[in-house]
């Protein structure tokens, strides 16, 4: 709560001076993140729910609101510490960073549906005007529209469902709909509006095929903004996601599960196979997030069957997993990236190892981990969420997430053998110098220790972490 | 001593992964060929320790530790050897120095990471032989995968790409698939006994049903057979071997190889034992193909390398087929089982001492054609005498590892399936065949080529590793007991009760002569804890 009212707080402010606005941004995300982890840490495992359920308070939330103010103070430093520095710290261009995060706050804080698509319009027609408007080139403006046009259907498509549920169960709290539509399970419109939910949530989470505007977003944003996209967006959308899906709608899973299922599969089948021919990093990224999604959208699934204590925490890891890798991930492709090379293609990274060997070793860390690859995090992930979909006899799926995951490692290895295995190209030692940075390396390093760390001797904690999470939903 | 024994396993996984780090670090290559000597110098000794200690009188699992890993999801860190793994084990920590011997002259840049990755690669593989627990024997199967990957990859041949690739992508699939048949045994445990276990003394305990059996077997048979190779999964191995340097290929065919002959045995065939009466025809069908295949392809060969590639999937397949020799009492055939686990040793003897051989003269001339040599025999004496010794074991010659092991696998198999050791002990003649066309094409004939007729003898480098594979290869033949001793009890009652198949342990802080007492398995948990 305070949280968000910190944040608000500083989005009315535009202050002009360049080293005064970073200063404040930074402070003004710390302060947040600071009460924010305070909740999580002290909140206890009770439900409150203020403001008639505007604001809820729970472990599932606070946790969404603790990664989100940590994955933006990552991202405004990672992106202060690069050549996008001066564009970004504008005072516009900070209050609708701000305006974004506030937005993803107050969505993974509700108990509302309103309040949920107030905080998921605000972020996401903040992103548009970021993507579009902090460096604006051709490339980005046209990323922008498309990212505009097709989200706003999505929000309109999301719109029309929350409007349906309502229709027929009268209530707009998230927690008392699952009583309220079990009652009229069999009513059309209930679930056409549940189908709306479903297709809205799947355009933001980028599942296949609602994935379309992806990958040109991706590629046309600032990098310090398509992190920032693939990773505080896909939170907010998850843990809405859980929120609206777990044990809520359960009772009517019969329509919205086998539509998960396939969606799932189909995002883990195609976009894999698209990412192979990708040139553009940002683009084969991109693909890979939505394959990632894919995996999300497995556990996600998981959800609707027979209830085991594994469904809810596996997604919650899959997700913690994903975002520190593809921070690490980003932070070492924004430091290659300078104003002259701004869309890095898979050929540039050729022969890094022999000119940056500690970049190279962690960037195929993450490779590996992406991958699935023991012993790292993102194995004891996937581990988590075949299990979890397991437990719900969803053998299916899981064969075809393991043939994905199979092509996926093809060009996850693509990059380490283009790193380690080829010669650098000379015309490029010119045009990618990067300057040692001590954040860089701050930063890369605690991903990649984290990486490790959670695939070896501490899973468990993270898998603790993400058990605290599903107490609520009792 | 009693401190060295309770924690002797866990010390030989992390010493080459601190090993490693301290490599990967070093300011300087010297620094790094003594750190990476001196860590597989001590695994060796500690290895060495394990086997005059193990009590070969027992099938218990000895030198046992337990910790919790993921108790949320009841994945333990379990880690025992019984007389199966402990050879296995023996081998790899005996091949690991000689390989950094046989690296010792090479003042490449990049060389320090070379020696890192060895030692990653050792300690994934010691890992993977120790671990009791199936999840934590997976993150080793696959994490061995990754340093692997590197040393085929950035130091192989030409192609090296594309079969470093291969090599991983044929095996992850499989593995994958075998993830998934696991979790789905983990739940079957679970609905049975309402615990959450992949302890393999826990999966053990309990019978899947029959219908599921079938085709979990069938996905982990399939994923351990990739790895062996198995005909008709072997194609990524000639690519493999071909491409890796020389250190690489000794590897794989010394130990990787091995994983998946000792995944069918540990745990495809004891976890699903109903299976193995309807599949044991079927592979052992593709083991003796396999033996067949091989050695023809072998035969046509004019790359040393990739002969000695091809032997190995014919070698396997003896191993394979020594296995799965069920007999018409549901027994699995003891003489085979000894067989093929003796056959696995001396394999990775013999043809990692091939494969070594073929890497000295690959040194001195840069190819590998066998056209390109012959009557190396004329001035390279010793060198020529070791290759004969490496063969001759290879072909299965009286007095050499190689005739124990299949001449075991050959008996038993007999006793369980005739029609099927017929068509093996072709192979035996195939061997020896395309084996002496190797040394024929070699060592004898007119030293006519002058590039040949400079060639150097082994200098004493090359003999400090060569020798000890040569003389262990004699020793294995002449004094089989001194293996079989060790291996008797855990193979007769893997043979007998792989129905009933239930690991004792004795936990490691009790010396395993002291120990008399057997705990149940169940008292595992409350120990643990």
């Amino acid at each position: 709560m305070t949280a968000l009212i910190a944040l608000l707080m500083s989005v009315s402010k535009v202050w002009k001076g360049t080293a005064i606005l970073k200063g404040f941004n930074l402070i003004s995300l710390i302060v947040a993140f600071g009460f924010a982890l305070n909740n999580f840490v002290t909140g206890g495992l009770g439900v409150q729910i203020y403001l008639s359920g505007g604001y809820l308070s729970s472990r599932l939330g606070d946790l969404g609101q603790v990664l989100i103010l940590l994955i933006s103070i990552v991202v405004t430093q990672m992106i202060s510490i690069s050549y996008l520095s001066s564009k970004f710290n504008r005072g516009e261009i900070v209050a609708l960073f701000h305006m974004v995060i506030a937005g993803m706050l107050a969505l993974v804080g509700t108990d509302d549906l309103v309040t949920f698509f107030v905080g998921l319009e605000m972020a996401s027609i903040g992103m548009y005007a970021l993507v579009g408007y902090t460096k604006p080139t051709k490339i980005s403006q046209e990323a922008a529209v498309k990212y505009f046009v097709l989200g706003s259907i999505a929000a309109a498509i999301l719109l029309f469902g929350f409007g349906f549920i309502f229709a027929v169960t009268g209530s707009l709290r998230i927690s008392e709909i699952g009583a309220a539509i079990a009652k009229v399970a069999l009513n059309p419109w209930a679930r056409l509006g549940v189908i709306f939910t479903l297709a809205g949530i799947g355009f933001k989470l980028a599942l296949v095929p609602f994935h379309m505007w992806t990958a040109d977003a991706y590629e046309g944003a600032p990098t310090g903004l398509t992190v920032f996209m693939a990773t505080a967006m896909k939170v907010m959308i998850v843990i809405g996601a859980i929120r609206l899906f777990d044990s809520n709608l359960s009772e009517v899973k019969s329509v919205w599960l086998p539509a998960l299922g396939f969606m799932a599969a189909a995002s883990l089948i195609f976009a894999n196979i698209m990412a192979l021919a990708q040139q553009s990093l940002k683009r084969l990224f991109a693909y890979s997030s939505i394959a990632h999604s894919g995996y999300m959208a497995l556990s996600l699934a998981a959800m609707g069957g027979v209830s085991s204590a594994h469904q809810v925490p596996s997604l919650i890891f899959y997700l913690i997993a994903y975002v520190v890798i593809s921070l690490g991930v980003f932070a070492i492709i924004m430091w290659l990236e300078n104003e002259r090379c701004e869309n890095l293609m898979v050929d540039d990274m050729a022969g890094l190892a022999k000119r940056y060997p500690l970049t190279a070793t962690s960037m195929a860390v993450f490779m590996f981990a992406l991958g699935g690859m023991p012993p790292t995090m993102g194995f004891i992930s996937k581990f988590y969420v075949f299990n979890a979909a397991l437990s719900n006899n969803m053998m299916a799926l899981v064969v075809v997430a393991a043939i994905g995951s199979t092509i996926s490692l093809y060009y996850y290895m693509r990059l380490i053998v283009k790193m380690f295995m080829l010669e650098p190209n000379p015309a490029l030692e010119n045009l990618i110098k990067p300057v040692k940075s001590k954040w860089t390396v701050a930063i890369v390093g605690f991903c990649v220790v984290v990486v490790l760390a959670g695939g070896t001797f501490a899973p468990e904690t993270f898998m603790r972490l993400a058990k605290s999470t599903t107490v609520q939903s009792e | 001593m009693q401190l060295l024994n309770s924690h002797v396993l866990s010390t030989l996984i992390f010493l080459p992964l601190i090993g490693a780090v301290l490599t990967y670090f070093s300011t300087n290559l010297k620094t790094a060929k003594m750190v990476s000597m001196i860590t597989t110098g001590i695994s060796f000794l500690l290895a060495a320790h394990v086997w005059f200690w193990f009590d070969g009188s027992t099938s218990a699992l000895q030198f046992v530790e337990a910790y919790e890993w993921i108790p949320s999801l009841g994945i333990k860190y379990i880690v025992g050897v019984d007389g199966i793994s402990l050879l296995l084990l023996v081998l790899t920590t005996f091949l690991m120095p000689l390989m950094l011997l046989s690296q010792w002259h090479v003042d490449d840049s990049r060389q320090k990471n070379f020696l890192a990755l060895l030692l990653l690669l050792e300690s994934g593989m010691i890992g993977a032989l120790v671990a009791m627990d199936l999840v934590f024997f997976y993150v080793f199967w696959e994490a061995m995968l990754i340093p692997m990957y590197f040393i085929i990859g950035v130091w192989g041949g030409k192609r090296r790409i594309y079969a470093a690739t291969k090599f991983v992508l044929y095996t992850v699939i499989g593995s994958l698939l075998m993830l998934a048949a696991a979790i789905v045994l983990y739940y079957i445990h679970f609905t049975q006994t309402g615990i959450y276990s992949t302890s393999l003394l826990d999966l053990y305990a309990i019978k899947a049903p029959v219908n599921a059996q079938l085709w979990l077997f069938m996905v982990f048979a399939v994923a351990f057979a990739i790895k062996v190779p198995m005909w008709p999964f072997h194609t990524w191995l000639p690519d493999a071997h071909v491409e890796a340097p020389t250190v690489g290929s000794v590897i794989l065919a010394g130990v990787l190889l091995k994983m998946g002959t000792y995944g069918l045995l540990r745990f495809a065939i004891p976890l699903f034992p109903d299976a193995i009466q309807t599949c044991a025809p079927l592979f052992v069908f593709c083991g003796v193909v396999g033996i067949i295949y091989g050695a023809l392809t072998a035969w046509v060969q004019t790359d040393a390398k990739k002969m000695v590639a091809y032997s190995s999937v014919s070698h396997l397949g003896f191993v394979v087929v020594g296995c799965f020799a069920v007999m018409s009492s549901g027994e699995l055939n003891q003489e085979a089982l000894y067989g093929a686990v003796y056959q696995m040793i001396n394999h990775g003897i013999s043809t990692g001492a091939l494969f070594f051989l073929v890497g000295v003269i690959y040194e001195r001339r840069h190819t590998r054609l066998l056209a390109d040599f012959g009557g190396l025999a004329k001035n390279m004496p010793w060198f020529a005498t070791i290759l004969i010794v490496a063969t001759l074991s290879s072909v299965g010659l009286p007095g050499t590892g190689g005739f124990v092991g299949e001449f075991l696998i050959l008996l038993g198999t007999f006793q369980a399936m005739p029609v099927a050791a017929v068509f093996a002990s072709l192979g035996v003649l195939l061997g020896a065949v395309y084996m002496l066309t190797l040394c024929r094409k070699i060592l004898f004939g007119p030293l006519d080529n002058p590039e040949n007729k400079v060639l150097e003898d082994l200098s004493p480098r090359e003999f400090g590793y060569l020798v000890p594979l040569a003389v262990l290869a004699i020793v294995m033949g002449v004094f089989p007991n001194l293996f079989m001793s060790k291996l008797k009890p855990s193979v007769q009652f893997l043979a007998k009760n792989y129905r009933e198949y239930r690991l004792e342990y004795r936990l490691g802080s009790e010396s395993a002569f002291e120990s008399s007492s057997k705990l149940d398995s169940n008292k595992l948990n409350v120990s643990v804890k």
